[in-house]
């Protein structure tokens, strides 16, 4: 499905339902999922090369699924083990107390009126098979308590909506009891995964990586091919030959960028920009082949999968020997690094405190991972003075901010953006307040969603981003949407044309390549995209 | 007979049941590990010197487990959360705040909590002045007996919240027998009290005589008035169903992994107790998988140039060869 296919803006209804509790509890089965809302199933070759329990052919749309034989048993001692091996997911399936403060909270619920959409809603669909086989009351009073049988339409049922969340837990901060809907999910996803049921564009991206090094499965050789035209790209507009390090031992940083960066559009210039930046300030520096990769789709589906992915990063570092490790602009990636990567593994020896070559500031909150976002760098140098920036380069932009869901709500990464952009472009514009920091709104494609098939659900769901934009589109003439995030990046453009909003995709570090005077650099007539400057159009 | 049964045996069991039924409960989360420290930030983290963090930042994105005492007061006493609440109109594309819900949520959770202190004038003699001293403040004396507010907003708090569930559309969704039943539970339990109160205004002296003989374990079964036994059992029933229902969010707010963790995870190291071993490809797998690119690259001295102009045709060509 592309966007094309997804009814127009004016003939898409949101229509919301609201059945009774009883005909809450009845699964919703493969003769309701619509397409543009149903993913495909995983590819046997990715299922066997993750080493993941019954790889097989198996069609969501089909009645029967070729579950293994004794699948139910298989789920239920997975939920008794993920009970026992986390609370925050065993709390999270007894404290809640259905209040709906988070019903409209969540964008794909706003976008499609899907009452299990809500994220309470999601959760119950769990909630109500654990209630059944491990609470006393579920066991006793059944339905009336909200318990219900397992059975495979709610397996169907669990797919169904499990992959209809991007986890960007805008829920959990307004939940009272801070319940992480993204939690529920991940392990949910995990529960699915031990009966062999798999998502084909999350376990594709997975396996890429783990193979390649990247979610692309981009092997070495494309990985350099893409830097080398970034290079050229650079010398086209500034004139300068810069040298890009590759998988170099000794180098002092190593830096990891999620793979969109060096691959697609609009985050080519955003790969510009850290290439540019790092040259200017002759950053001792390394791209690694091996830890292509930033972002981890892997948790999306499962700490086994995540800790796969995110493990690499950390041997790199240790193989080549660097001090500290720099982390690019991306929205997830940094709830894996923030929150993940140093639990999953051991931290290198070799790894220092960071402390940046240039400015000697110490990143005090980085000092155990030993990672910094390139928000947080590049901010250091701005305050104290290092590079030599001219706003007025980004003059044909007005800018907006989104904050992307996991750096705003999992890292509390919100002002140093700001601080960034505010010194490389002069005219920027906040959303509206409930849209934007820790109360942004998903892009509608994280967590798996990037998938094309639920096209439709991604328009929906981005509709109140979209329409956040489209308020500073009218208002202030908002041509530029800055993001921090790839998927982000690979999203916007699609949901942008869908709603009609002539708005530019791009990230901070495009703004900055844009601005950034380089010594010995020649006149520059055009940005990083090929676009003439204000006031310099021939 | 009958009466020891409902004054001695039936609240002894119901208490037993809350005691052992909240100390599994809380046994049941403490005994699973946290393998993720995954707190939810609600504001700035703390980072670079410049970049000041205001006091909302630091209360919700604390950095250290001292900073996570006021957010977690400010959770449980004032619903930090809840307060957020917002309500998005799909004509108008927008959310505004709606505090409704935490306004009577509150509402009933301090009152009843203040009428529970009351209830401590039953099972205490002397009664303690502090006791004394918060139920005259709360007093309106201009009534004959004079009327205790938070009897009277615990009850409009508790309507609401029942309402909201039978009118709102997504909240009667959302709603099982199972959350009005401790709705249906509580209203009871507040009707009969102050039903005893203000309009029967029943004796009260055995009342306390058995309250006193329950908390001092020389339980004695008096004759009351029927209308407090009524209120006295939905009391046990409401204390014996508390471990087993959602009421247990009580406590399990305590326990809530993206409040009561600090936003120090790049800081501070966080141990999963059971963190399986990396299993997937090792430098040395991919180095056999992909040599002859990985060679180009250590023969090009790990530094990737541009290739300028006239160059460029040949290096293409190169280019082509490396991928087959």
């Amino acid at each position: 499905m592309t966007e094309e296919e997804v009814p127009p803006p004016e003939e898409l209804k949101i229509e919301p339902r609201y059945p009774s509790w009883r005909e809450m509890l009845k699964p919703v089965t493969e003769k309701d999922f619509k397409p543009g809302f149903y993913h495909y199933s995983a590819n046997v070759s990715d299922m066997e090369e993750l080493h993941l329990p019954f790889p097989r052919e198996w069609d969501p749309k089909e009645k029967d699924w070729k579950l293994p034989e004794n699948w139910k048993e298989i789920f239920l001692n997975k939920l008794k083990e993920i009970c026992d091996k986390n609370r925050s997911f065993k709390l999270f399936m007894d404290i809640c107390v259905r209040c709906g403060a988070c019903a409209d909270k969540c964008h794909y619920y706003l976008g499609t009126g899907d009452p299990k959409n809500m994220p309470v809603g999601r959760a119950e669909i769990l909630r109500s098979v654990y209630r059944r086989y491990f609470t006393i009351s579920g066991k006793i009073f059944g339905e009336l308590v909200g318990a219900r049988d397992l059975t495979e339409d709610v397996v169907k049922e669990m797919y169904y909506y499990l992959y209809q969340c991007s986890q960007c837990r805008r829920c959990s901060v307004f939940c009272p009891y801070g319940i992480d809907t993204a939690e529920i999910d991940l392990w949910g996803r995990d529960l699915l995964t031990s009966i062999g049921i798999n998502h084909k564009f999350t376990l594709i991206s997975i396996a890429g990586c783990a193979r390649a090094g990247n979610h692309l499965g981009l092997l070495p050789g494309g990985m350099v091919g893409s830097l080398q035209m970034a290079a050229e790209d650079i010398y086209n507009i500034t004139g300068i030959e810069i040298e890009v390090p590759v998988n170099k031992k000794g180098a002092e940083i190593l830096f990891v960028a999620p793979s969109g960066d060096y691959f697609a559009v609009p985050h080519w210039y955003t790969f510009m920009g850290y290439l540019m930046l790092f040259h200017e300030i002759g950053l001792d520096y390394t791209w690694s082949t091996y830890a292509g990769e930033g972002g981890n789709f892997g948790s999306f589906q499962s700490y086994k999968l995540a800790q796969k992915l995110n493990a690499k990063i950390y041997q790199e570092a240790e193989r080549l020997g660097v001090k500290w490790i720099l982390g690019g602009e991306c929205g997830h990636m940094w709830r894996d690094k923030h929150q993940y990567m140093a639990t999953m593994n051991e931290i290198p020896e070799n790894l220092e405190e960071p402390v940046s070559p240039i400015t000697g500031t110490k990143f005090e909150n980085a000092v155990s991972t030993k990672m910094v976002h390139i928000a947080e760098f590049v901010a250091d140098l701005i305050y104290h003075n290092k590079l030599k920036l001219d706003p007025s380069r980004n003059d044909h932009w007005k800018v907006t901010l989104h904050d992307s869901c996991n750096p705003a709500r999992a890292m509390g990464l919100l002002e140093e953006p700001r601080y960034v952009i505010g010194n490389v472009c002069n005219y920027f514009y906040e959303m509206p307040a409930h849209t934007i920091r820790e109360k942004t709104y998903c892009c509608a494609s994280g967590g798996g969603n990037l998938a094309d098939e639920v096209m439709e659900l991604r328009m929906r769901g981005g509709m109140p981003r979209a329409m956040a934009l489209k308020h500073v589109h009218e208002k202030y003439g908002v041509n530029y949407l800055c993001t921090l995030c790839a998927i982000d990046r690979a999203a916007f453009p699609h949901l942008l044309e869908y709603w009609k909003l002539p708005v530019e995709v791009g990230g901070m570090m495009e703004l900055v390549g844009n601005a950034l005077i380089m010594k010995g650099e020649k006149e520059r007539t055009t940005d990083l995209r090929g676009q003439p400057l204000k006031g310099r159009e021939e | 007979m009958i009466n020891s049964f409902l004054e001695i045996v039936v609240p002894y069991t119901a208490f037993a049941i809350f005691i052992v039924g909240i100390i599994i409960r809380i046994v049941n989360w403490a005994k699973s590990p946290v393998p993720l420290k995954i707190v939810t930030t609600c504001g700035q983290q703390y980072t670079l010197p410049f970049i000041k963090r205001t006091v909302w930042d630091k209360l919700e994105a604390p950095y250290t487990k001292l900073g996570v005492i006021p957010r977690m007061f400010f959770e449980v006493f004032m619903f930090r959360s809840l307060f957020r609440n917002t309500r998005y109109y799909i004509d108008k594309h927008e959310a505004r705040d709606t505090r409704w819900l935490w306004g009577f949520a509150l509402m009933f959770h301090v009152s009843f909590f203040i009428t529970l202190i009351r209830h401590l004038r039953f099972f205490t003699d002397p009664v303690p002045k502090w006791v004394i001293a918060l139920s005259e403040l709360e007093a309106l004396k201009i009534f004959v007996p004079s009327v205790y507010i938070t009897g009277i907003t615990g009850l409009i708090g508790l309507t609401y919240l029942l309402l909201r569930r039978l009118y709102g559309k997504k909240e009667r969704t959302l709603s099982y027998p199972s959350d009005y039943f401790p709705l249906l539970l509580l209203i009871s339990i507040f009707i009969t009290g102050l039903w005893m109160r203000y309009i029967s205004k029943i004796p009260l002296i055995n009342v306390k005589k058995l309250a006193l003989g329950l908390v001092t374990l020389h339980p004695v079964a008096p004759d009351v008035h029927p209308l407090f036994l009524l209120h006295f059992m939905l009391v046990c029933t409401l204390i014996a169903y508390f471990p087993f229902s959602k009421l247990v969010h009580a406590i399990g707010i305590f326990f809530s992994t993206t409040r009561v963790m600090p936003n120090n995870c790049r800081a501070v190291r966080h141990v999963n107790p059971w963190n399986p071993p990396y299993e997937g490809i090792t430098w040395e797998e991919y180095y056999q998988n992909y040599k002859d690119q990985l060679d180009e690259i250590a023969e090009k001295g790990y530094v990737i140039r541009p290739e300028i102009e006239e160059e460029e045709e040949e290096e293409e060509e190169e280019e082509g060869g490396e991928k087959e």
